[in-house]
């Protein structure tokens, strides 16, 4: 039972999910991700291999670095089922629950072909999430979405049949950056974990997909690409360098962002930065802090995006212009909400800080100055925008005049479940590390540690704070920020028009031409049949028309 | 003004206040705690207070300059 790949199973149990009664559906995929869950338990090694047309397709590949991916992934799952227990609507539990099985059979494939397969999964299952939404610019925004998966999975399986006759073989393992192989799906990676540039689909995508869907979203793509990464190309130096940019630009863009699921989009990108630098690092230390840093990440994110999920299922909107005053009405969800926000912000005692600390620890212990100081820079940015930001204009700010209800139960359970989970990695940082990938003797919590921490943050705050108070704070505006999603959706199309009348123009002045030309030797054709040649006395002026077109013949016969 | 909009404001000066002494407290805290960074730089007194502080002012200024130049309307893709 063990050999099956874990997430096989939850993919095949997706296909009963439409067809079952609502709350006894709820509970049949609670079972199907405990099932799958089983496999985790195989030990390290390859459990599951098959060979297709004289290839070794290895399925089921399982180590130090696919063990703490896979418990996080399935502990995603369960709590995305509890969080969506009130939707009646089949289709994002059909989905979600595929999405997520092709991630985690995505991070237990051996070869790149596998991967390929479960890579390119992920993409056509988490597609339904955004198309849930049935709005036409969600219909659009998953169009796009699925255009960018799909093209980064076409780089994955050209990169991989590269590196097949590069390296003689299949297996996904180190792969050392510098061939065209390794270069494509170096980019394929590159497009799922958002790099700068590469980044739009992701702030262009998760906030048009569902309530449900967004939180489903939030926890898989990205992180499988940091797997993938971590798996690949650890200790790649231009990793660093990348992460760094990761880290920070978002960020700016955070700040200005009036739909707070898209600030939170923004922050998600901003993580995935840390775990980036830490895996270009690539040192024992910094795979463990990238590893700490995503299981963090994926339970605290996951809580953000529930909360302001929560907040739009009653209100109907996460814009920032449209919302305050909460506290009062949702005081639960408010302090889910701060749970989450303090985690991400990486206070002492939430999850973000022993995650982070190990990050930071690897990154000053290599000398990288300039980077320790972008990641310190954009944590205070970190904490702004989504410490801040999110919980502040939702819950406080201002009298919006709304009065809804408490979320529902089911929410507020999975919204519990995660906040134990980030409150007890923050406190128990020692447990916490034992599930990471390799041995770690380090102990975050000292005094040093400790103070310089909540300086940092108390500061930020007490910058927001002045800030705020003399109205230097940017007002939150209903607006599109144009990010890099703007290059296809604006840029491309507008050189693309032009070019495209530009070489209509030519096709069709081309044909005419070709067309006159035609028409102009079958007329001359016609009136030679029309004058024939008398006799060979009399060269008429059809016998010169007739020479001059075999001399033209025989002309162009010769040039070509 | 509303109730709510009154209890927001009152809540806000306490917040700012509570931080305001907060930020002293780890600011005097500096002389009775050996604090070193991961880096040399960090080791500096009150490093991470002025640098969360001024980090998160320069983050919000280039946020402002960054709207003039990245801001369009709502419906700007429709």
């Amino acid at each position: 039972m063990t050999d099956i790949t874990p997430g096989l199973l939850m993919i095949a149990a997706s296909g009963f999910v439409p067809y079952l009664p609502h709350h006894f559906r709820q509970i049949f995929i609670l079972i199907a991700i405990t099932l799958s869950s089983v496999s985790l338990a195989a030990g390290d090694g390859v459990h599951w291999m098959i060979n297709v047309l004289g290839q070794e397709l290895i399925l089921h590949n399982a180590d130090n670095l696919t063990l703490p991916f896979g418990i996080i992934f399935h502990i995603a799952a369960a709590l995305n089922v509890i969080y969506g227990w009130h939707e009646r609507r089949p289709i994002e539990h059909t989905a979600g629950l595929a999405y997520a099985g092709a991630a985690i059979a995505a991070v237990h494939a051996g070869d790149l072909i596998t991967l390929f397969i479960w890579w390119e999964a992920t993409a056509i299952t988490s597609v339904f999430l955004i198309l849930a939404s049935g709005t036409e610019r969600a219909n659009k925004a998953a169009m796009r979405y699925l255009l960018v998966q799909v093209a980064s999975g076409v780089l994955l399986l050209a990169g991989a049949c590269l590196y097949w006759r590069e390296a003689g073989s299949l297996t996904f393992n180190f792969m050392e950056l510098g061939s065209l192989g390794t270069w494509l799906i170096f980019m394929a990676f590159g497009i799922k974990a958002a790099f700068p540039l590469l980044n739009g689909w992701l702030q262009d995508s998760y906030p048009e997909a569902t309530i449900i869907g967004t939180v489903m979203l939030s926890s898989f793509t990205t992180k499988l690409a940091i797997y993938a990464f971590a798996r690949g190309f650890a200790g790649t130096e231009y990793l660093i360098w990348i992460g760094a940019a990761m880290t920070a630009f978002p960020v700016f863009f955070a700040v200005i962002e009036n739909d707070l699921r898209r600030v939170l989009a923004y922050s998600l990108n901003n993580q995935l930065g840390f775990m980036i630098v830490a895996i270009g690092i690539g040192t024992e230390l910094a795979i463990n802090g990238a590893v700490a840093h995503a299981f963090a990440h994926i339970i605290y994110k996951a809580l953000l995006f529930m909360s302001i999920g929560s907040v739009m299922y009653r209100v109907g909107t996460a814009n920032a212009t449209e919302l305050g005053g909460l506290y009062k009405s949702m005081p639960l969800t408010m302090i889910f909400c701060i749970i989450g926000a303090m985690s991400i912000s990486a206070f002492p005692m939430f999850s973000g800080f022993t995650a982070k600390a190990v990050i930071m620890k690897a990154v000053g212990y290599e000398g990288l100055t300039y980077v320790y100081l972008i990641l310190l820079a954009a944590s205070a940015g970190v904490l702004h925008h989504s410490g801040i930001k999110i919980p502040y204009f939702t819950f406080f700010s201002h009298d919006s005049g709304l009065r809804p209800k408490e979320a529902p139960i089911n929410m507020l359970i999975a919204m519990a479940i995660a906040s134990i989970f980030c409150i007890g990695i923050g406190v128990m940082p020692t447990t916490f590390y034992q599930i990471l990938p390799y041995n770690l003797d380090y102990q975050p919590y000292d005094a040093s540690h400790i103070i310089g921490q909540f300086q940092l943050v108390i500061f930020a705050m007490l910058a927001f704070t002045f800030l705020m108070r003399f109205g230097f704070y940017p007002p939150e505006i209903a607006s599109t920020v144009l990010n890099s999603d703007w290059l296809y959706r604006k840029l491309m199309p507008r050189i693309g028009k032009p070019f495209l009348t530009i070489s209509n123009k030519i096709v069709v002045g081309a044909n005419k031409a070709l067309t006159s030309i035609a028409m102009h030797i079958i007329a001359l054709f016609l009136y030679i049949f029309k004058h024939p040649v008398a006799g060979p006395v009399a060269p008429g002026p059809a016998t010169i028309a007739l020479l001059t077109l075999l001399m033209s013949v025989l002309l162009l016969v010769n040039i070509f | 003004m509303s109730n709510l909009n009154r209890n927001l404001r009152k809540m806000g000066n306490y917040a700012s206040l509570f931080l305001v002494f907060i930020g002293i407290f780890l600011i005097i805290s500096e002389f009775f705690v050996h604090r070193h960074g991961e880096i040399k730089l960090e080791d500096f007194p009150i490093f991470p207070v002025i640098y969360g502080f001024s980090a998160s002012i320069f983050i919000v200024v280039v946020g402002i300059v960054l709207r003039r130049i990245l801001m369009r309307g709502e419906d700007y893709y429709d």
